[in-house]
């Protein structure tokens, strides 16, 4: 039976942990952090690993902790990703820094999330800005890759490695969730939840509120479900498409995708690598097309139009199709 | 001085419709401008005002933003008759006063007050028109009914003395919103059904420039089986590239006079990496061409991307060879057939998407906001979330509004 459930809270949010001792799987950082709030003095730190693995979290915990109620007024958070340009991250930090904190301790916080989003130019712009607000303020930097970050900064920031969620992590999330919220999970749901999120804890949660959205007993294939219907299969009809030698109706039908669904290239590329091995098509064929996809890839990395990167790798499929016949 | 669609649209169709549009519609009364209120306070305050303040008053403003229509509407509500000169009548001066004795003595036969207007001003040229800016300066300073005169580009050196003597009035640039309340207006007298996506498309397009969305309407109206915005992207500019993508396709030879074929089009080269990027699939019908020629455009593309990210413009070099070279290597047979090449889709594609998209985004802002996370996470979470999302207390904790909840009970 499926019994629809309201929510009033996002459990990413409700869920997010408040104390130190709740962060999971981060151990030896959280140790090493802890002290800097009880000697009421820190570095720049930079927090670099993979979405969800508690680096925004940690960063919440660190200020709430450092200032108490006063967090609000001390605390600035930035996102690199959505703020246009290294100048309105200047502006922002100015209009911060000017003021000096409240309270005890001497400095206040920014956050600023996904730093690897700025530009080596806006980097550069923000190494300068660092400099000059050091003795108001200190940096909290997150970033999916430390390498992406130039090496002046790198050198300013205590750097924290944050690893992927183990499986018995997340089950430990998701058993706690599960119970606070009364629900039922078997374990083959809590496997498939951790297989499609990578170790991405808001990926887990996020998933299993939706699931639970649906019913309170929570199985593998109610997960799986899920999944799918938020996956937009689209993507193997684009193959089709390029496979049957129809290019230009192909990357029509991917432009429609990637606008609906409002998904990356990136993403593209992953659904395509996936996609590969279920289509009608020779094995060899398929370990060609395998290097291609990872060689677009690599040059949608380096390149700056995702969409003429993904058109090149549609036309290889209309190529490989041609031989099929 | 207006330029009917007839001449735009080549070879189409005839034009049914002898009156263009621009004409047929023009704003007779200034309550039905849209977005000038303030240029229009202060015309009316000029004209009321005249024998104390200014004599003059220069209009200026973009293209087709209304400036001369403004004057007619003016003239119409207060019961002015116009007497018109345009750039050739101001040869000299006595050209002027020639005009100008006439519109005075005109003044016995008809009651009615009289205003002057100058059109296109910035176009008495300095050379054959001796004497005409000094002429208008004179004309300004004995004037006995207002004038106005309308320019592009109101800092242009031959105006300077005229600039003294003038009240200056900035006609802005049209609102998109305001555009396409004009389209909406005339598809609906005109009988068409046009989607209002492609009214604001075309009204985007257009840049503020009333004339030519209107000139664009009429056009693509007279095409009725297929409604094709693209048709209207940057028109002038397509001269050139239309050139230089046959050059590169259906290029026999490929040697260096290929390299540098792109210089002559008045283009970014954003807008021909799209442009090569439509029309290789038109163009190259077979699998291996196409292959090959998005090989060469994605090898670009790096290149490209590798510029902008070290700044290393030497680069440029290898990104215009596969540009060109790279794209003409990429056939098996040399063609000589005509191709119908076509206007890039995509960025009006993504363009119209986003408004779709605009509520989605809307409440993925919110969703950023409240759980620390970036917008473009948001959205990438947003097909899971929309599950859980429908809960009314969550939307309450998110602060949705009306139309975003009802967004989100529609998926």
């Amino acid at each position: 039976m499926i019994m629809k459930k309201e929510f009033s809270e996002i459990w990413t949010e409700k869920y997010r942990p408040q104390e130190f001792e709740d962060v999971i799987g981060q151990d030896e950082i959280v140790k090493r952090v802890k002290a800097f709030t009880s000697e009421g003095n820190m570095p720049h730190l930079m927090f670099a690993g993979p979405a969800g693995t508690g680096k925004s979290s940690l960063a919440l915990i660190i200020v709430k902790k450092l200032y108490g109620n006063d967090w609000h007024e001390n605390f600035l958070e930035l996102n690199a990703s959505d703020e246009r340009g290294i100048d309105v991250v200047r502006q922002k930090v100015k209009d911060f820094a000017r003021t000096k904190s409240l309270g005890d301790v001497p400095f206040k916080i920014i956050f600023l999330d996904e730093s690897d989003a700025l530009t080596k130019e806006a980097q550069q712009a923000l190494r300068r800005t660092m400099e000059n607000f050091t003795s108001t303020c200190r940096f909290i930097l997150s970033c999916n890759y430390s390498s992406k970050i130039i090496d002046p900064i790198q050198s300013r920031c205590a750097i924290f490695r944050f690893r992927p969620l183990e499986k018995k992590d997340m089950e430990k999330i998701i058993k706690k969730i599960a119970e606070k919220e009364k629900l039922e999970i078997d374990e083959g749901a809590i496997e498939s939840l951790y297989e499609v999120s990578e170790g991405d804890c808001r990926r887990v949660i996020n998933l299993f509120q939706a699931t639970a959205s649906v019913s309170v007993k929570i199985t593998k294939e109610l997960v799986l479900t899920i999944v799918s219907a938020a996956k937009p299969s689209d993507i193997k009809v684009v193959l089709e498409y390029a496979l049957s030698g129809d290019f230009i109706r192909s990357r029509e039908k991917l432009l429609d995708v990637m606008l609906k669904e409002s998904i990356s290239g990136q993403d593209v590329i992953k659904a395509i690598q996936k996609e590969i091995w279920n289509l009608q098509i020779e094995p060899e064929i398929k370990v060609k097309l395998t290097e291609k996809t990872g060689e677009i890839e690599f040059r949608l990395v380096e390149g700056s139009d995702e969409f003429i990167q993904l058109e090149s790798l549609l036309a290889s499929f209309v190529l490989a199709g041609k031989g099929k016949q | 001085m207006e330029e009917t669609i007839t001449g735009k649209v080549e070879g189409k169709r005839v034009v049914k419709d002898a009156q263009a549009w621009t004409e047929k519609y023009r704003t007779v009364s200034l309550k039905d401008f849209k977005g000038q209120d303030e240029a229009i306070a202060r015309l009316k305050y000029f004209v009321i005002n005249f024998r104390k303040g200014k004599r003059a008053a220069i209009l200026y403003g973009p293209t087709g933003s209304g400036k001369t229509s403004l004057i007619n509407a003016l003239a119409h509500d207060m019961g002015f008759e116009i007497i018109e000169m345009n750039a050739s009548d101001l040869r000299n001066k006595e050209q002027i006063e020639i005009v100008l004795n006439q519109a005075s003595s005109q003044k016995s036969l008809f009651a009615k007050s009289k205003i002057l207007l100058i059109d296109e001003i910035e176009g008495i040229s300095g050379y054959y028109d001796r004497g005409g800016p000094r002429a208008i300066s004179e004309l300004i300073d004995s004037a006995r009914f207002p004038i106005f005169m309308t320019t592009n580009n109101p800092w242009d050196k031959k105006l300077n003395e005229l600039r003294k003597r003038a009240e200056l009035v900035e006609i802005k640039e049209t609102d998109y919103k305001a555009v396409t309340d004009v389209l909406k207006s005339i598809s609906m007298k005109e009988k068409l059904f046009i989607r209002e996506d492609i009214l604001k498309a075309i009204a985007i397009k257009s840049k503020g420039d009333v004339r030519a969305a209107i000139n664009d309407l009429q056009s693509i109206s007279l095409n009725k089986e297929e409604i094709d915005v693209s048709c209207i992207d940057e028109r002038e500019k397509e001269e050139g590239i239309f050139d230089a993508l046959k050059k590169i396709f259906k290029a026999a030879k490929i040697d260096s006079q290929l390299l540098n074929t792109f210089d002559s089009v008045d283009m970014p080269i954003e807008q021909v990496f799209l442009w090569i990027e439509e029309n290789i699939p038109i163009e190259y019908n077979n699998g291996e061409e196409i292959a090959k020629a998005f090989d060469a455009l994605s090898r670009a593309d790096v290149f490209r991307g590798r510029i902008h990210r070290q700044q290393h413009w030497r680069f440029l070099v290898y990104e215009y060879a596969l540009l060109t070279a790279g794209i003409a290597a990429a056939k098996k047979q040399v063609r000589i057939d005509f191709t119908k090449y076509k206007r890039p889709q995509r960025v009006l594609k993504i363009w119209l998407a986003k408004q779709r998209n605009a509520k989605k985004r809307a409440i993925a802002v919110k969703i950023a906001r409240f759980t620390h996370i970036s917008i473009k996470k948001a959205l990438k979470e947003f097909p899971i979330m929309v599950q859980f999302l429908k809960s009314q207390g969550i939307q309450e904790r998110l602060k949705l509004n009306q139309e975003e909840v009802e967004f989100l009970m529609q998926r």
